[in-house]
């Protein structure tokens, strides 16, 4: 099926390994270009990024923490060879913060300068909120966008409280904001929009039925080996080998926070750079922070016996 | 030929937009038409690019996720038995009813043993077979005492405490300076700061989440309690409430009929373990575990109703709870019990939990709900 709906503006931008193939042709051409990029992605996960960039919806990832969500975006914004935007969500978060801000010290310098001469109380009004003063934060920095659409991550949206994402839905069904004092700014290019959550809470129904949906899950032995030997190409195969097992071992405990690919990666690193060639007793031990994240979860992992955890695994 | 493609996977996409949303997905004409275009997008040739395409567009949620390879397996393996299968069906030329039918039947056989069919998908998921459905007629309870209820609830709601957001907005008292509107009010005086304008911050209410014990042991209470929680459910939006015994039932949706009739017949037809043994432990840690969304941090007050007998472990109580007063704002428990006179809370369960309590509070009446005004 041959679709032209975004190819528009790829010709000329042919992305450099992928050897005359575009990396949005098809899905399995995707997974090629983020294995390229060293993100070990299946088909599932590239059929919705796919989906997303072909029928311009947004997607929401969600999954545990430390499972590549954000990674994901960062990717995307490689492989399509545009900029990334990221917002960060937290509690609080608002429109000066998200959408737009005046500069406030700028304006009232302005507006002292402007005291002697002759304009008119309107045209200063006009000036000082004039596009030199506005502080573009990133969702007006994805409309604006000039020469291409850039990726927008929307990181962490279960974090922002209802107001905003009610706020978001509007942007995410018309790419348009209203800045009072300006007017309509509506986008160009239609960025590409990635939402992640940690699932902490509800999403309302509104922002999840506009979004095409992947759930991250924890990748299985072989995929993660895969991509333990991605990201530390220098590890050695029975080492690697080892630290896969036995975070699998580890994740089948019931921790309140069970390790992520983050953490695998974390371990092996650390392991590395101890200089050990295979995983044991003792080196788990003084590892064990990469892992575990509090200390109930340690002393589960302890309890568990990591003896038991690591012959388990073989 | 493409077009013949095109127009039979239109056909059978629709079939399984039908097909899942009759079994637990939510579904509507925006999934459908999304399911559409991403099989389009895809190609339709490839099962496993299919099955990843309409999983992107259909669902939402995890527990939609976990259901959907099972619905499309089922789906699949109907839609290539019924050509071969239903001579006498072929007459009907119409393929999309009988597409439709016999997914349907073939759910019958699919899961028969765990639920009825007709039941809703989402909210018997959780419950299994093993499970007993003991089942209660709460038609039969009289509905007098309904509208002090309500009006009680409507009471203790608007007496919430607020909770202040972290949302700063504008405000009239003193605070963080507001620049943007100190600017545009100081226009007139040539923009020298003269009259200033503050950002407060916002109040915001609290959710409450009532966690209502269904065990044999509450039969006398359970009753009047699931009526408060109606009450509460009717007029605030923010409330959740979750019926348990050995396991946990989301009710909020059932409880918010409109009438207290139509409620009671929705909840009955729920899987909630009526009169069953009480694992409160095990219990707390299936709503940790997987309604944790619901328990958002820092504005949720917990309200367990709960007489404290508990067959499980107390430790499990004990840790639980505690992980539950770490998520939330206040947790209340409260106890008909201690309505009685001579009642000490010396239940192993009850004794294990009182240190991760904020309020232990009776309620076995109307007047004793009336004093949780205080708490909330």
């Amino acid at each position: 099926m041959e679709s032209s709906l975004h190819l528009k503006r790829d010709p000329d931008a042919a992305s450099p390994g992928s050897a005359g193939r575009q990396p949005l042709q098809d899905v399995d051409a995707l997974v090629q270009g983020f294995g390229q990029l060293n993100y070990v992605a299946d088909r599932a996960l590239a059929t919705a990024v796919f989906l997303a960039v072909q029928l311009r919806k947004p997607l929401l990832i969600e999954g545990h923490a430390g499972l590549g969500k954000t990674e994901v975006a960062k990717v995307l914004a490689s492989l399509l060879e545009t900029t990334l935007i990221r917002l960060q969500c937290y509690e609080g978060l608002d429109v000066n913060s998200a959408v737009y801000e005046w500069n406030y010290q700028k304006q009232l310098l302005a507006i002292k300068i402007e005291e002697k001469s002759d304009l008119t109380v309107e045209e200063k009004e006009r000036h000082i909120f004039s596009k030199e003063f506005l502080l573009e934060r990133p969702l007006l920095q994805s409309i604006l966008a000039e020469t291409a659409s850039p990726v927008l991550l929307i990181d962490e949206i279960d974090r922002a409280d209802e107001a905003f994402e009610a706020f978001l839905l509007e942007l995410l069904s018309d790419f348009q904001i209203t800045v009072p004092e300006m007017g309509t700014i509506k986008a160009r290019h239609i960025p590409y929009v990635i939402l992640t959550s940690n699932s902490t809470r509800e999403l309302s129904d509104a922002l999840k039925r506009r979004c095409f949906y992947h759930w991250i899950d924890y990748p299985s032995l072989e995929k993660e080996m895969k991509i333990v030997s991605t990201h530390l190409p220098s590890m050695e195969a029975d080492l690697r080998s080892d630290v896969v097992r036995f975070v699998h071992a580890v994740r089948q405990l019931d921790l309140a926070k069970p390790p992520g690919v983050a953490e695998t990666l974390d371990c092996g690193q650390a392991v590395m750079s101890l200089g050990k060639h295979r995983l044991d007793e003792e080196v788990v031990e003084v590892t064990l922070g990469c892992l575990a994240k509090s200390m109930e979860d340690g002393q589960k992992i302890k309890d568990a016996g990591i003896r038991e955890l690591l012959g388990n695994s073989e | 030929m493409d077009q013949q493609r095109a127009a039979y996977s239109t056909e059978s996409v629709v079939a399984f937009c039908r097909f899942a949303s009759a079994n637990g997905l939510s579904g509507g004409l925006h999934r459908s038409l999304a399911a559409l275009r991403a099989v389009k997008a895809v190609g339709s040739g490839d099962r496993e690019a299919l099955r990843f395409a309409l999983r992107a567009a259909l669902c939402c949620s995890k527990a939609e996720w976990d259901l959907f390879d099972g619905l499309f397996k089922a789906f699949e393996e109907t839609s290539q038995r019924t050509p071969e299968a239903g001579p006498g069906r072929q007459k009907k030329t119409a393929e999309g009813s009988s597409q439709r039918e016999a997914p349907r039947q073939h759910l019958l056989g699919y899961d028969a043993g765990d639920t009825k069919p007709e039941t809703e998908g989402k909210a018997v998921a959780g419950a299994s077979a093993r499970e007993r459905l003991a089942k209660v007629d709460f038609s039969l309870v009289p509905q007098n005492d309904l509208a002090r209820l309500e009006e009680l609830s409507l009471r203790l709601l608007r007496q919430m405490s607020l909770r202040l957001s972290r949302r700063l907005k504008s405000g009239y008292r003193p605070g963080p300076t507001d620049l943007r509107r100190t600017i545009r009010r100081n226009l007139a005086h040539g923009g020298e700061p003269i009259v200033l304008a503050w950002r407060n911050r916002r109040p915001r209410r609290n959710r409450l989440l009532i966690f209502l014990d269904v065990s044999g042991s509450m039969n006398a209470y359970s009753i009047f309690l699931l009526k408060f929680a109606y009450a509460l459910e009717k007029h605030f939006r923010q409330v959740d409430t979750f019926l348990f015994s050995t396991s946990v039932v989301d009710v909020s949706d059932a409880l918010r009929a409109r009438r207290l009739s139509g409620a009671l017949e929705k909840l009955s037809q729920l899987a909630a373990g009526w009169s069953a043994g009480t694992k409160i432990g095990a219990s707390l840690h299936e709503l940790n575990r997987v309604h944790s969304r619901k328990l958002r941090a820092g504005d949720t007050i917990f309200m367990i109703l709960s007489d404290g007998w508990d067959t499980g472990a107390p430790e499990m109580l004990a840790s639980e709870l505690r992980a539950i007063r770490h998520r939330v704002r206040r947790v209340i428990w409260l106890n008909p019990l201690l309505g009685l006179a001579d009642y000490e809370p010396v239940t192993r369960g009850m004794a294990a939990a009182l240190p991760h309590i904020d309020v232990f509070a009776p309620a076995h009446n109307l007047e004793s709900l009336l004093a949780l005004e205080r708490h909330l």
